[in-house]
């Protein structure tokens, strides 16, 4: 495949990235994506990148237990660079071909016939095919030693040469050190000591246990039983699952809007409000923890209220609850799919032993979104309807990415939390859930378009004085009803209740009673009960008979004409005074303005004290400030197909013109950070000096800017951004150039 | 989108369409494990509960049946985590068995040695736990049967009591069905009675539940122990038991405050045995005075705390439960389920009504205006007083006249909580009063006055709540309650509901005055009747028509309003 005629085999990895096609080269920008930020300038910089040890530790974390045990083949080789063929007959029945092309793409193995592995994934590679290091001196005799272990030290010789070489000794509860076997094999050379708890079984003898499988059993992959069930009969008991997600996130955010709970000190909301909210939608505390997390990255539920000290409902409430199901659960779902917060944490104790807190700063977990959609992808590889058990699921994903193992322990409760939402059901992936991954937000919505109920625009009055929504409501009856009634039970259906209190609330929000019987009448397809009827007219009749207005001011006196004079002085209009009681006026204006006005009308009048007055506004309904559409940040975003092809031609460009311009390193620093970079900063702190900066953000966004630098330490660049207007601290290894103003008028 | 009549809420309560085409099979196929809240008129709540689904367990039904009944009739999606979450429930009824070992007696098995694992090393299941015989049996003393079901259904492991009975003393009872026969429900609540072992039977006031407890006693056909409420009740018994068993009034004993026969059918009520003298329980030796094979219980859900615990010693004898609800305001149905049974058979009121079996009642809620001295005296009352002074209102006088003067020719009880006002009203009315010092004598004379006809209207206050059979009466009229318990209602409606000769309807006024207290306990009991399924109408007096007016009871059935 490569582009140049077949040449001498290339004898670097340089020299063998310049004979890969520009397919190819992009192919490995967009599978090892941290290269590419900020663009190497050319072949010899994109070796180096790739040299990187995190980013190889990253290229690794992604290939499955079969890849590996290949690269362990080549790792393994006494020889540098072992043959296609001999890999092959190392690992007889792998599918050995697959797992070199998925190993040169990503530059982890290099070389066309003879494949060899780059120095730093010798070094990423602690332990290949799980064997120890080479003792050094070699043992002299490999067998004679091993024959010497007697039953118990041949066990734990055994249990090493499996997968782990590493152990560690028994200690007991007094701290001191039994005579076991494994010491005996210490003290014999058998086992080489790492360092005072842990002991390594030297490679030379676990490959002589190991006999003809030195590289231990052909790691393919598992290939476990599925449960099977209806497609159909899945995506409707997953639509139960969704329906009540929606449902619940509703009705939470309805509790908050009339009662918002607090932000807490450190972060977060407090137990107490969580136990409040679990009461509230009649499920237990782990369930509406996840709810609140839920509604909260979904953009639903934000910090508002006059000090920002408030859990509300946000705008972005306002706006979902309006929507048709299939998009409210879809934004739901997405949501959660890209939430960096492990919800399951909430609850847990901290290794301080402090409980997390719903919403807390401390349950931020970067590598979850990454599990989840592992997860799901595994799921999604199987056929419609088709399910896992959780522990099958668990052994295909160490077997996908042995190197991330222990991110898995996150699987059972992620697992846990997509079936809440309906994105699984027993072990298998919904087309929800199917249409989320393969297209997102809206790929979910139209997923489950026809599985969720229509809305319906009536209910049921029953003489109970109970009404009964048999659906999801339409967004208008459900917000009247939430007025009128208060909700007894969710779930597919709601029941509403309407009592004395409902109804005042009603009368409160400016209903009259014939327009509450009119809706009644207009809203329930039954025959709106006589009890009902009474109970409107039986409140209504109670309501207002005490009054309670706002004012601004009074104006008082116990001389009653000359309160008239005032009232009916053309002088005193603009007081806006009218007569509230005999002796009392009052006007909506503040009382400074009042004085002004009636002492300009030539009256005496003195303040008085605020000693009992009220000020009062009625309240508005609360909501938070946050952006509408806004999100808690997600990972970094993903590369683009113009990106890559610009990188491609980047690299290329200055392959090309490495050989031939040599000068003047230090104006165009490519991304790995060189002395004379930081020679260049160090000059421009020193003499003050404005730079231009080429710089790359933690989203790998790139930006050129103006920066007065200030200070130089550690790593990082302190400047003021001319651009920004203000002072920033700039990583100096994300700087990918430097040109000092002066030199250079204007940017290239 | 399937178009089921059932739809399964969140907090497993299922909501079921009653008019819809489906729901009459829905409600046959949920009954089994749902029990019914409420029956309104168009849509009726059921709840699962814990105990419903084991109740459904001992009756034989499977997970598999309860899931399917859910998934096949709800209209929409039913959450999957709700459906594992009543599968795991049940799968926990019969994990453990109480059995009789040939060799060791009494043994709890188990077919998952983890659950036996986790309940013997439960702090409050292993004191009642003898020696481990094997892996999968651990011996239990039998002192502890009761005990120790009541304990494992607390920790979630009911345990089935497979143990058996003792057979008691045997003793001939037949049927004497010449001029009558058992119901088909009857002898169906009987067959599930009787295949299950013990357990409770669930049928409404007025359906006859004396004669459910009759036929099994010819079935068991040894001595018999019948506990009831109280004196009156008790009697009520033994009159029918004569009536209708080959037992004569020899062999019925009565075991109360004023006698104490023992004989091979004893009825005793709930007070004598409770009664206790120096802190010690006076009568336990009842219990042991005959070998009996069969105690019922009436009224279930009336069942005292300390006949509880007795009841958890006499594990080895058959149990029949008898009640017209499992719900007990002191939530303590739990027990029930453990000591005495799961329900063994359920029939909900309306369709016992349907069957014509309990006279339809139509319930009315009269309105009286305070006159203004009664609002002023309302309005300066103590807090605790405000119940009675709205209650006892004299405004009240002539609507309750008037009330009655709708039914010249009707039975009619009017039914109080205050004496004072019982006195006034019985003076007022010119009818006798029954109230908690009236005599038995003076009160079966009175009872039987007011059966053959010759009392037209009877004042009664709350001694009357509790199953005294008063038969004619097709109208009740109540004045004032106790704070709109739901019992009381119960009670109260059953008197009116017994089945009437000619199939009447029957009418329940309750007369409240208008914005007091008084009509907000009203409200509360107007929702329970009309959760109940009852048509509720309320009526302004001063709208109240009487008979032969526009309106009038003779000219339509409902009173407009």
């Amino acid at each position: 495949m490569a582009t140049t005629p077949p040449t001498p085999a290339p004898a670097t990895l340089a020299a063998w990235l310049r004979t890969r096609s520009d397919e190819q080269l992009g192919a490995l920008l967009v599978l090892r994506p941290d290269v590419a930020r900020p663009a190497p300038s050319d072949v010899v910089g994109l070796a180096t990148r790739l040299a990187v040890p995190v980013s190889v530790d990253r290229a690794l974390d992604e290939l499955d237990a079969g890849t590996l045990q290949v690269l362990d083949v080549v790792l393994l080789a006494t020889t540098d660079g072992v043959s296609r063929a001999d890999l092959a007959a190392a690992l007889p029945g792998a599918p050995v071909e697959a797992a070199v092309e998925l190993l040169t793409d990503r530059a982890l193995l290099w070389g066309d016939d003879v494949l060899h592995a780059p120095e730093p994934v010798r070094r990423a590679v602690k332990h290949p095919a799980g064997l120890g290091r080479l003792r050094t001196p070699p043992p002299a005799d490999v067998e004679g030693d091993l024959a010497t272990a007697d039953d118990d030290e041949r066990a734990v010789l055994e249990t090493l040469a499996r997968e782990n070489p590493v152990g560690r000794l028994p200690v007991d509860n007094r701290g001191t050190a039994p005579a076991g076997p494994a010491r005996r094999l210490l003290q014999r050379g058998l086992l080489t000591r790492i360092d005072a708890a842990n002991v390594e079984l030297p490679r030379q003898y676990g490959l002589a246990l190991r006999g003809d499988q030195p590289y231990g059993p052909v790691r393919t992959r598992p290939e476990p039983p599925t449960a099977q069930r209806d497609p159909a009969v899945l995506d409707r008991r997953a639509a139960g699952a969704a329906l009540e997600a929606v449902g619940r996130v509703g009705e939470l955010l309805t509790a908050l809007e009339e009662d918002p709970a607090g932000l807490l000190r450190s972060g977060g909301m407090s137990i107490r409000d969580q136990k409040r909210l679990a009461k509230a939608l009649g499920v237990d505390e782990s369930v509406a923890a996840f709810v609140v997390e839920v509604a909260h990255a979904a953009g639903l539920l934000d910090l508002g209220g006059p000090h920002r000290d408030e859990w509300l409902p946000s705008r972005g409430y306002d706006t979902w609850r309006e929507q048709p199901l299939p998009e409210r659960w879809a934004q739901l779902a997405a949501a959660w799919l890209d939430s960096v917060r492990l919800i399951a944490l909430v609850g847990q104790r901290d290794q301080a032993g402090k409980a997390v807190n719903v919403l807390s700063p401390d349950a931020v977990r970067h590598t979850v979104p990454a599990v989840r959609r592992v997860l799901l992808e595994a799921l999604r590889g199987l056929p419609a309807g088709h399910g896992l058990a959780t522990d099958d699921l668990l052994a295909l994903l160490r077997w996908q990415s042995p190197r991330r193992a222990d991110r898995f322990v996150l699987v059972p409760d992620l697992l846990a939390e997509a079936e809440t939402l309906g994105l699984v059901v027993g072990g298998a992936l919904s087309s929800g859930g199917r249409g989320l991954l393969a297209g997102g937000e809206e790929g979910a919505a139209d997923a489950v378009r026809g599985l969720l109920p229509e809305p319906v625009d009536h209910v049921l009055a029953q003489p109970d004085l109970s009404l009964i929504a048999p659906g999801p409501l339409v967004a208008e009856l459900a917000r009247t009803l939430a007025t009128v009634a208060d909700v007894e039970s969710s779930g597919g259906a709601t029941v509403f209740r309407v009592s004395d209190g409902s109804v005042r609330r009603a009368l409160d929000a400016g209903w009259s009673a014939a327009e509450l019987h009119d809706f009644f009448a207009r809203a329930s397809r039954t025959p709106v009960p006589q009890a009902l009827d009474y109970l409107v007219d039986d409140v209504a009749r109670q309501h207002g008979r005490l009054r309670v207005g706002a004012i601004e001011s009074y104006v008082r006196s116990d001389d009653h004409g000359l309160l008239s004079q005032v009232l009916s002085d053309k002088r005193s209009a603009p007081a806006e005074l009218r007569r509230l009681a005999p002796g009392v006026l009052v006007s909506g204006l503040p009382a400074d303005e009042v004085l002004a006005v009636l002492r300009t009308a030539g009256y005496a009048p003195a303040g008085e004290s605020s000693g009992g007055a009220v000020l009062t506004r009625p309240p508005g309904r609360p909501r938070a400030t946050a952006r509408p559409g806004t999100r808690p940040p997600t990972g970094p975003r993903p590369l683009v197909a113009e990106e890559v092809e610009a990188t491609v031609r980047e690299i290329r460009a200055g392959d090309s013109a490495l050989a031939a311009r040599r000068e003047d390193a230090a104006r165009h620093v490519p991304g790995v950070t060189t002395a004379s970079t930081l020679e260049l900063l160090g000059r421009a702190v020193r003499e003050q000096r404005q730079v231009w900066l080429g710089y790359v953000d933690a989203q790998g966004s790139g930006s050129r800017r103006a920066v007065q630098p200030l200070t130089l330490g550690g790593g990082f660049l302190t400047g003021y951004d001319e651009g920004k207007a203000e002072q920033r601290v700039f990583a100096v290894h994300r700087i990918t150039s430097v040109d000092l103003v002066d030199d250079d008028a204007r940017p290239e | 989108m399937s178009d089921g009549p059932l739809i399964v809420q969140s907090d497993k309560t299922l909501l079921l369409e009653v008019d819809h085409p489906q729901s009459k099979e829905c409600r046959a196929a949920i009954a089994p494990f749902a029990e019914l809240e409420r029956s309104p008129e168009h849509v009726h709540t059921y709840r699962v509960t814990p105990l419903a689904l084991w109740n459904a367990r001992a009756a034989g039904h499977d997970a598999e049946q309860v899931v399917d009944a859910l998934v096949r009739y709800s209209r929409y999606p039913v959450p999957h985590a709700l459906l594992v979450d009543v599968a795991d429930t049940m799968d926990r009824f019969g994990r453990l068995t109480l059995a009789n070992n040939p060799v060791h007696g009494l043994v709890l098995t188990t077919t998952d040695r983890a659950v036996l694992t986790e309940v013997s090393r439960s702090k409050k299941v292993a004191p009642m736990l003898g020696a481990r015989i094997d892996d999968d049996t651990i011996a239990v003393h039998p002192s502890e049967r009761g005990r120790l079901k009541q304990a494992l259904l607390k920790v979630g492991w009911p345990a089935e009591d497979l143990a058996g009975y003792v057979d008691g003393q045997a003793h001939p009872i037949e049927l004497d069905q010449a001029d009558w026969h058992l119901r088909d429900y009857q002898q169906e609540a009987v067959d599930g009675f009787w295949a299950g072992g013990s357990g409770v039977v669930v049928l409404p006031c007025g359906a006859g539940k004396t004669l459910v407890g009759a036929a099994a006693m010819a079935e068991a056909k040894a001595t018999t122990l019948i506990l009831v409420t109280n004196t009156v009740a008790g009697r009520q018994w033994k009159r029918e038991l004569i009536a209708r068993t080959s037992l004569t009034e020899d062999e019925i004993g009565e075991y109360s405050g004023e006698r104490k026969e023992i004989r091979p059918v004893t009825i005793a009520t709930y007070q004598v045995i409770t009664t206790r003298r120096k802190g010690e329980y006076r009568h336990l030796d009842l219990f042991d005075a005959q070998d009996w094979g069969l105690i019922v219980y009436d009224e279930v859900h009336l069942l005292p705390a300390p006949i509880f615990r007795l009841t958890a010693d006499l594990q080895s004898r058959r149990r029949l439960g008898l009640t017209a609800t499992l719900v007990r305001e002191d939530g303590r149905e739990d027990d029930v389920f453990s000591l005495i049974g799961p329900k063994r058979y359920d029939a909900p009121w309306r369709d016992i009504e349907a069957q014509g079996y309990i006279a339809p009642a139509e319930c009315i809620e009269v309105r009286v205006s305070l006159d203004d001295e009664e609002r002023m005296t309302y309005a300066v009352a103590e807090p605790e007083e405000r119940y009675r002074i709205a209650a006892t209102a004299h405004s009240k006088l002539p609507v309750i006249r008037r009330v009655l003067d709708r039914h010249p020719e009707e039975q009619k009880l009017v039914i109080g909580a205050y004496l004072d006002q019982l006195e006034e009203l019985g003076a007022a009315l010119d009818a006798p009063v029954i109230q908690g010092s009236t005599t038995n004598r003076e009160r079966e004379k009175l009872f039987d006055a007011f059966r053959a006809g010759e009392i037209k209207t009877l004042v009664v206050s709350k001694v009357a709540n509790f199953s005294i059979d008063l038969p004619e009466a097709a109208v009740a009229v109540q004045v004032s309650g106790t704070f709109g318990s739901r019992q009381e209602e119960a009670q109260r409606l059953g008197r009116v509901l017994r089945p009437k000769a000619d199939g009447r309807q029957a009418h329940f006024y309750t007369v409240v005055s208008r914005d007091t207290l008084d009509s907000e306990y009203a409200a509360h009991r107007q929702r329970f009747l009309a959760e109940q399924g009852y048509a509720y109408t309320i009526v302004d007096a001063a709208d109240l028509a009487g008979r032969g007016e526009v309106n009038g009871p003779d000219w339509v059935d409902e009173p407009s309003d």
